[in-house]
């Protein structure tokens, strides 16, 4: 596929200035809970007037530096599973590279809308059940009064870890799991695919390694960084291929989401465990609600719905809204957490950590 | 003891990490027009671009927080 100009936007500083608070937001959710605040880039490139899938490629431009970044620093913290991560990213690999290519042929056949309702249409499935399970275990939690403590690990998971095929076990010392290959193989599949059709492969990834694998919270969201880092470099690598990263974009994510996303790291260190459910599970459910406001604008573009062009314009708006309100609820309820954590905590912010 | 702040790290990077967004501004067709050609190694560009900047922003975020005092808790 040639690129042509109609796919990369001209820049105006409005733009710029909303992308670096984009980027910032996106990147201290990304700190924090592992998977991409792609799912926020994705969208608001969208609303801009960036097509779909130079906005993936160009998220998994900004993502796997980030992550590089995330996942360097919150290995200082001991939060990081490397061999569960790089286990995962190999099929992962896979999946994303799967992914790129129905994205392609999806363009190729129903055009700019089609590829637009595409991503909608998977975030709307993926965040609403996703997000609507993580929110259910947040608040069983939270109701038990187990907060403090780690996490259980789930039935599913008790099984997933009693099952043993020989030649196919892997113990993981930082997530403090044995578990069969056969296992991780499907959930790091599953993570690439989705990484390369919205660029949150986490929503499947995070949730994946703690209520399949059984590993704690904290250990899930960070090892998801080093699988974002193999998925955001393989997928940039596949979409680069055909012209569709907007380097521009990109790199303006970067300078807003390296704040962020140091910010978010040191987050971890403050909060109660399940916090980072919470907060996981309110900014799915929110941007879902964003994605499917979007989804009728797209049908009717593809000729599928009448609809009139106020009320496309008004669904547009307030697609934008929810977006902007999914942003605003995450970093609020992490900085809060951040800030609770601290003042509740042992340590001041001003000294250092103990070496 | 408090470690000093590190203030040279912040510089340095931050002038490194300024002069490469300044590059990207000011070429901003010519990068363009060259990161998303599709022939030769030319794909590699964007890749190698945010290694780069990643590189040089990445260290200069992390002075930031921590000039800021702002640092994360060892459990």
């Amino acid at each position: 596929m040639d690129p042509s100009a109609t796919q990369f936007i001209d820049l105006q500083h409005g733009n710029v200035l909303a992308l670096l608070a984009i980027g910032f937001v996106g990147g201290l959710v990304s700190g924090f809970i592992g998977s991409g605040g792609a799912f926020v880039l994705t969208p608001a490139m969208m609303s801009m007037g960036v097509p779909g899938v130079v906005a993936v490629a160009s998220n998994l431009c900004h993502k796997f530096p980030k992550a590089l970044v995330g996942a360097y620093q919150r290995n200082k913290f001991g939060h990081v599973d490397i061999k569960l991560g790089l286990v995962m990213a190999v099929s992962a690999a896979i999946g994303v590279w799967l992914g790129a290519d129905i994205q392609h042929q999806i363009k190729e056949s129903y055009g700019e809308p089609g590829s637009n309702l595409y991503v909608s249409l998977a975030f709307v499935v993926v965040l609403t059940v996703v997000g609507g399970y993580v929110l259910y275990d947040a608040i069983t939690v939270y109701r038990s009064g187990r907060s403090d403590e780690q996490e259980r690990v789930s039935r599913l998971a008790r099984w997933v870890q009693s099952v043993e095929i020989p030649g196919t076990m892997m113990h993981f010392r930082t997530a403090n799991i044995r578990v069969s290959a056969l296992f991780t193989l499907p959930l790091g599949f599953a993570t690439g695919l989705l990484a390369s059709i919205i660029a949150v492969g986490g929503f499947i990834g995070v949730p994946g390694m703690m209520y399949v694998l059984g590993a704690p919270g904290l250990i899930a969201s960070a090892t998801e960084l080093v699988i974002a880092f193999v998925m955001g470099f393989g997928g940039t690598i596949k979409y680069a291929l055909h012209g569709l990263v907007d380097i521009r974009l990109a790199m303006i994510l970067l300078a807003g989401s390296l704040f962020g996303i140091q910010l978010g790291v040191i987050g971890t260190t403050y909060v109660k465990p399940f916090m980072i459910k919470v907060v996981m599970a309110a900014i799915m459910l929110i941007v879902a609600i964003s994605r499917g406001l979007a989804v009728p604008v797209y049908l009717t573009e593809l000729g599928q719905l009448d609809l009139a062009p106020r009320t496309m314009a008004v669904l547009h708006m307030a697609s934008f809204a929810f977006l902007v309100l999914a942003l605003c609820t995450g970093g609020i309820i992490i900085v809060t957490a951040m800030l609770r954590g601290y003042r509740a905590g042992a340590m001041p912010l001003k000294e250092s950590a103990p070496e | 003891m408090e470690r000093s702040k590190p203030y040279p790290l912040l510089i340095a990077s931050g002038i490194a990490s300024g002069l490469l967004y300044l590059l990207l501004f000011l070429y901003e067709r010519e990068i363009l027009a060259a990161f998303t050609r599709t022939d030769g190694w030319y794909p590699a560009l964007p890749v190698l671009a945010a290694f780069a900047f990643s590189f040089a922003h990445g260290a200069f975020t992390a002075s930031f927080w921590e000039v800021l005092g702002v640092k994360g808790r060892k459990k």
